[in-house]
């Protein structure tokens, strides 16, 4: 399930509907990336986050799919929020269900390095000494390269 | 559109309302007091040192609103024939909402004395309350309505908030809904996204399908450099381009009616 929404989540909740009326699921891995108060900027106030809608729920889809062909999943959430968040509060939520560990923790670090990488989402900061688009980083893509073999698709 | 308190010289001067003609005047004013949700508490329970709050308070906004003449230079003095002032106790935002409604039968409008009303108010609420909290800030005081007079009614439309987003004419918060294709003949739709839409100053455009030297992104590209210069820094760094939303290259195909956008690497997460 994905969602793309303004409105915050709480993760307990949503670990919790995963799991719901659920016996076969041996481990869940939930991941919530939060605003952070210094970035490219020590002292940033809010962020805004842009979004290609369509697009977007789109990519997420695709992220989920090819998460599922990599390791057996019991369940998948993802909710990326949009709009202006303020330091602290949740931007993204990624909860995996599986039969075992491994494959829980490892799906939800894969989902995370290819949205970071491939979901049309952009980041504004708004910092006391101005706003500014965030700019990509190089270690993303380290991360994301190291789920990568020779016949998977590059964007 | 002209400042109707400066005369034809510039100068500041009164204007004449003993011509206009009587008639039902109203006009509603707001704005907030933010402070700790302490001192909202206490505010609520009447555990303040100086008493009695929001009747202090609202007594300080119908007086103001009366006397709003001798405050601002070029107001008219003026017979209200009803000041009201209430609260309300936001919680979830920790804070006093004020808003004040002002009323006559006269000649002019009745806006000043309705602000004047709101900034008073809040401005006793923080004597009042100075005791407990100095962070208390006062903000967002604003026309919210106002009825009768020659330049008609008027009310406040709320302004775009922050939200989803992309594009609209590169005001951040707008969602554009994909437009069709605004002229006749077959055309792509062209949207420039996020940090590229604010640098390039556009956020969608059309390009007519027989304009492109060869109908694929990279003759978009060449075409739109052709319209304007700026466009070259599509083929510059990473900007990244999707054809109906599906990640694209400079020789993928394009159709009519076609969607391509062109944006910045992506940084969501």
């Amino acid at each position: 399930m994905i969602r793309v929404q303004e409105a915050p989540f709480d993760a307990g909740v949503e670990q919790q509907r995963l799991l719901a009326g659920r016996s076969d699921i041996g481990a869940v891995v939930s991941f919530t990336g939060l605003v952070r108060d210094f970035n490219e900027r020590p002292d940033i106030t809010a962020l805004t986050l842009e979004h290609y809608p369509g697009m977007t729920e789109v990519a997420l889809g695709e992220i989920v799919t090819q998460a599922e062909a990599r390791w057996p999943l019991q369940g998948v959430r993802v909710i990326h929020r949009v709009g202006r968040l303020t330091p602290g509060d949740p931007i993204v939520l990624v909860v995996v269900a599986s039969a075992h560990r491994r494959a829980a923790f490892e799906a939800c670090d894969f989902i995370m390095d290819y949205l970071k990488t491939r979901a049309p989402f952009w980041k504004k900061e708004h910092s006391i000494t101005g706003d500014y688009w965030v700019a990509e980083r190089e270690s993303d893509y380290r991360d994301a390269s190291r789920w990568e073999s020779e016949n998977d698709e590059i964007p | 559109m002209s400042l109707t308190h400066l005369n034809t010289r510039g100068e500041a001067h009164m204007v004449d309302v003993a011509d206009k003609p009587e008639s039902r005047r109203e006009a509603t004013a707001s704005g907030h007091i933010q402070m700790k949700p302490e001192t909202l508490a206490l505010l609520s329970e009447g555990g303040l040192p100086k008493g009695d709050v929001l009747a202090t308070a609202r007594i300080a906004g119908i007086q103001a609103a009366k006397r709003t003449h001798e405050l601002i230079p070029l107001c008219h003095a003026l017979a209200l024939s009803k000041v009201s002032v209430d609260f309300n106790l936001d919680e979830q935002n920790s804070r006093v909402e004020v808003v004040a409604t002002c009323r006559l039968n006269g000649r002019t409008g009745v806006e000043m004395e309705a602000l004047t009303a709101v900034s008073v108010a809040c401005l006793t609420l923080y004597d009042m309350c100075k005791a407990v909290d100095k962070d208390m800030e006062i903000g967002g005081i604003h026309l919210d309505a106002k009825q009768g007079g020659k330049s008609g009614d008027y009310r406040r439309q709320e302004g775009p908030v922050a939200a989803p987003i992309v594009t609209g004419e590169g005001a951040a918060g707008q969602v554009s809904v994909g437009s069709r294709c605004d002229i006749d003949s077959a055309c792509v739709r062209v949207k420039f996204l996020a940090e590229l839409r604010e640098r390039l100053g556009v956020s969608d455009i059309t390009v007519p399908l027989d304009s492109l030297p060869s109908t694929d992104v990279g003759g978009l590209k060449s075409v739109l450099v052709k319209r304007d210069p700026r466009f070259a820094q599509l083929s510059e760094g990473r900007v990244l381009c999707a054809v109906n939303q599906v990640m694209a290259l400079d020789a993928t195909p394009i159709t009519n009616d076609d969607e391509v956008a062109f944006f910045p690497p992506v940084t969501g997460g």
